[in-house]
């Protein structure tokens, strides 16, 4: 796991109010020193019934920000790329999001997805979000639900990958708010990068001060989830594993491409398993009966999330947003997060850690994965 | 227009006809879409073979042409002939390979009549999915670069450089000569170094079709035989960078030495008057040997293979050096001792035995020896070793030469990674065979000349360089046009998402990113269609002609029907 290195900066902030309150103030400093223009945050929308990224200027809007907020809509990654892809210009923008959204942004940064300039990255330790489904069946209570199971660090109401999420503070942009572990009534902020200890040093924050406290809570929550995450895969495994397994998996699959859809890191302009180049002649269609004895339509459903996987898994963050959209259930994310960490681990990369580390299948070695080869003869 | 496809099966005389039942393949086969005749012939690579095909082109009217035969390796361009000969465009042509994929891999006729039947079929289903390619023509440049103004980097310049070809020579120190510079003399004729590269630098300067740029390195290359695209960048100054087009590079980098501190015992960097070989040049050319404090040696030690074992190659050059520092001390130094310890002694070559027994004689010694130490006792150098017999021996000595191994220089890697080239043992540039072809390289158009493809002395550095201009007289000549590849890659527009993944798998340089629009672009005179960005375009954006998805699939689904 990321820690940040002994040169990068960090400082304690103390909360008057609330938690909230004390990030809006904070933000708000930061658009008065001119250490950011605008910034990017969480706010609920106008019907209350769900949350949406708002890009603000006006210091009095900055009133309504709502931080880790109980679902996730949108990922912030696909967000960020979709506002910075064509060039982000001169004004600075500070955003906050959760760490996988930001890893999902460091990872379209190295995809070229996602234009980094003048932005400022501010990540958060994550309790987990509520599966979307489960929050607008009753959001009062539900934001409520959350909000109790977020200071009791009880996960048992999240996404099942927030579950067994072991990087839920892992620091991945510029900056990242640290409330484990931090005296009741303040909180850590901890740079991560020369941007990160600028925006201190320009705030007028004390600077250096000593993290211990939370980078054991980080530690042990950590490695709680890393061995409740080896086990769920495990089983995982066994369930969905070899060909007929897997079928069942992804039997009940409507072919919407919904997971698609609101994957950050599935960034392709037109995905292949959309384009004409999976269509085929009624002819072959009918060979293709012919020769396995049957043929279900629409045909390739297996083949996309197959195909899926072998493009995005060494990118995927498991933030879980596919398996939230899924309308018929199937464990999506819990799969993807199996492979991926066998993928990811195969080439000790983890998708979104660090800028600096390029994706495996860009950085070809010759001498590599020999294990496989032999395997394979 | 409907297609219609000849299809022919060759017997390759006995080859394929007796492993193979060829008519089982011609039954399975005719009547599939778009077949208009099925034949089986004797040798379709025999001159009536050919006359054959055409007159069958000719006489059915075919569109398309699918050759049951040998690899694509031996006979596709001359099925693609054919084609031109016959008027049909020569990418409507399909080549199955049934003889060293069916006919010549089992006993079994059965299973070699199966898989001729099925790769025949997936020849013709691909066949109708295949597209006319128009051939390109360029002008090649007869023109070319020459990286290191060292004796070979000269010597290729003079050798290519005239009115129709000019030689550009970079140099990255400040003057051209490279390692003879250092040498007073050089063996075995005893020569003045300086006068060689006096003589050799006015050749240059009056040369006007070579032009030198010193303190200068290659930046980038880009392209291939007849058309690379170069960018050199002043070391000093300005760095102001300067491009041009040549038709050839020369990679003449030479040399260095192994640096002797790896290898502790000998106390470089540790003792006086330990030093290495080319110290020992400069010394000497500076007109005095002598010791750190001011006073002439006495005895001297030579120790030879330093760092041998580390680099795990013999660098070739020192033992004859070595000889000739003996000479040098002879005639300075009156009554001087030398001890010579060497492990192997590799003195090869028509002259050099010579050489080495006119340099024998009274107070000369050479020692075979191992597990040499050197250490300080009292004002001298103290020598610890064993020798042949695996006794300990000391011996005393003023000063201490050591040979260290020959190395690439220091930049041999970056300029390996801009010319597209792999290093091979000890990180010198890698000949394409070592035996059959050991000037070319991996890339078309790039040779390597003297020390910078191993350990070499100035004879064998020339015989290179020559041997490196007659591969590019012989190659490119002026006014000859050059086809660039035609199955290149292409990156469609709408589908490229700008992740600029295919940038960095490119081999060639052939892709470039459009800021604009944010999307690749190849470059299709420099694309060689390996396929690489294909493979690893996330989006399906680059497709490579002839090699498309849509044939390849349509050829593996009729394959593993």
């Amino acid at each position: 796991m990321s820690q940040p290195e002994e040169k990068n900066k960090s400082t304690v902030i103390s909360v008057k109010k609330d938690l909230n309150t004390a990030i809006i103030d904070f933000l708000k400093e930061g658009i008065d020193k001119q250490v950011f223009d605008d910034v990017i945050i969480p706010m609920r929308v106008p019907a209350k019934d769900s949350f949406a990224y708002v890009l603000v200027r006006n210091k009095s809007i900055l009133n309504d920000g709502f931080f880790l907020p109980p679902v996730m809509p949108v990922q912030g990654g696909r967000m960020v790329s979709s506002v910075t892809r064509l060039g982000k210009k001169d004004k600075k923008t500070a955003i906050i999001m959760r760490p996988c959204e930001t890893r999902a942004t460091i990872e379209l940064a190295k995809l070229g997805q996602t234009n980094l300039d003048n932005l400022i990255l501010i990540s958060m330790d994550c309790p987990g979000v509520m599966p979307i489904s489960d929050f607008l069946k009753d959001t009062n209570k539900q934001l409520k639900n959350f909000e109790d199971s977020a200071n009791n660090l009880d996960d048992k109401i999240m996404r099942p990958v927030c579950q067994i999420c072991d990087k839920s503070s892992m620091i991945s942009g510029d900056l990242h708010i640290g409330t484990l572990g931090a005296k009741k009534g303040s909180f850590y902020l901890i740079s991560n990068s020369e941007k990160g200890n600028e925006l201190i040093e320009k705030m007028g924050l004390k600077q250096n001060e000593n993290i211990n406290s939370w980078k054991e809570k980080v530690k042990k929550i950590s490695e709680e989830k890393k061995k409740k995450r080896i086990n769920k895969n495990k089983e995982l495994k066994k369930k969905i594993g070899g060909l007929d397994n897997l079928t069942d998996a992804f039997g009940k699959c409507i072919n919407c491409h919904n997971c698609m859809s609101v994957c950050p890191v599935c960034f392709c302009r037109l995905c292949y398993f959309e384009s004409d180049k999976v269509k085929q002649p009624s002819d072959d269609y009918l060979s293709r009966a012919k020769s396995k004895g049957s043929i279900r339509f629409l045909p390739d459903t297996m083949l996309f999330h197959i195909g899926r996987m072998e493009h995005m898994s060494l990118s995927c963050v498991s933030c879980g947003a596919c398996e939230d959209v899924c309308p018929v259930d199937i464990p999506i994310a819990q799969i993807f997060t199996m492979i991926a960490d066998e993928t990811q681990g195969l080439f000790d990369y983890v998708s979104g850690r660090s800028l600096d580390e390029p994706i495996p299948f860009v950085a070809y070695k010759e001498e590599e994965l020999t294990d496989m080869e032999d395997s394979n003869d | 227009m409907e297609s219609k496809i000849g299809v022919y099966i060759c017997e390759c005389g006995p080859n394929i006809s007796e492993k193979v039942d060829i008519d089982k393949v011609i039954d399975a086969v005719k009547d599939l879409e778009g077949v208009a005749v099925v034949e089986r012939y004797k040798l379709l690579c025999s001159e009536d073979g050919k006359k054959f095909l055409v007159e069958q082109i000719k006489k059915h009217g075919l569109t398309h042409l699918v050759i049951a035969a040998c690899s694509p390796r031996d006979h596709e361009k001359t099925f693609r002939e054919v084609c031109e000969n016959a008027g049909i465009n020569p990418f409507l042509f399909q080549l199955a390979n049934i003889r060293e994929q069916c006919a010549w891999i089992t006993d079994d006729k059965d299973e070699a009549t199966k898989k001729s039947i099925r790769l025949t079929k997936a020849a013709i289903r691909r066949v109708r999915y295949h597209t006319s390619l128009e051939k390109k023509e360029i002008e090649g440049n007869p023109d070319v670069l020459v990286i290191g103004g060292g004796i070979a980097g000269i010597e290729t310049s003079l050798q290519l450089a005239s009115p129709v070809r000019k030689v550009y020579l970079v140099e990255k120190t400040s003057s051209l000569g490279g390692l003879i510079n250092t040498f007073e003399k050089i063996y075995p004729n005893m020569e003045l170094g300086s006068d060689l590269i006096k003589q050799k630098n006015l050749e240059i300067e009056k040369n006007e079709n070579i032009k030198v740029f010193t303190e200068t390195e290659v930046e980038k290359v880009v392209g291939f035989l007849g058309n690379f695209e170069v960018t050199v960048k002043k070391t000093s100054q300005d760095n102001s960078s300067q491009d041009f087009n040549v038709g050839a590079i020369v990679l003449a980098t030479g040399s260095r030495l192994f640096d002797p501190k790896l290898t502790p015992q000998y106390g470089y960097g540790k003792l006086d008057n330990v030093i290495t070989s080319l110290e020992f040049e400069k010394m000497n050319l500076s007109g005095k040997i002598s010791l750190k404090n001011g006073k002439s040696p006495a005895t001297i030690a030579i120790i030879n293979c330093v760092g041998r074992d580390k680099k795990g190659y013999c660098s070739e050059i020192c033992c004859m050096y070595s000889l000739k520092f003996i000479r040098y001390l002879k005639e300075k130094i009156s009554n001087i001792k030398v001890t010579n310890f060497y492990s192997d002694l590799c003195i090869p070559g028509k002259r050099q035995q010579k050489f080495y027994e006119e340099t024998k004689g009274k107070n000369i010694d050479f020692v075979r020896s191992k597990d040499i130490e050197v250490n300080k006792k009292a004002d001298k150098l103290e020598i610890k070793y064993k020798d042949e017999n695996g006794s300990k021996k000391n011996l005393s000595a003023d000063m201490v030469i050591l040979a260290p191994a020959v190395e690439p220089t220091i930049d041999a890697s970056k300029i390996a990674e801009i010319t597209s080239i792999s290093q091979g043992n000890g990180g010198f540039f890698a000949e394409e065979h070592e035996k059959l072809a050991p000037i070319s390289t991996s890339t078309e158009g790039v040779y390597i000349a003297g020390c910078a493809h191993g350990p070499k002395n100035i004879f064998d550095s020339i015989t290179q360089a020559e041997a490196a201009s007659g591969k590019i007289l012989t190659s490119l000549i002026p006014g000859r046009k050059i086809e660039p590849e035609i199955k290149v890659s292409h990156i469609s527009e709408s589908l490229c998402i700008g992740c600029k993944t295919c940038l960095t798998v490119c081999s060639y340089g052939a892709i470039s990113f459009d800021e604009a629009k944010k999307i690749s672009v190849v470059n299709e005179v420099i694309c060689r269609g390996c396929g690489n960005c294909v493979a690893a375009c996330p989006s399906g954006a680059a497709n490579i002609k002839h090699f498309t998805f849509n044939q390849l699939y349509q050829e593996i689904m009729e394959a593993i029907q």
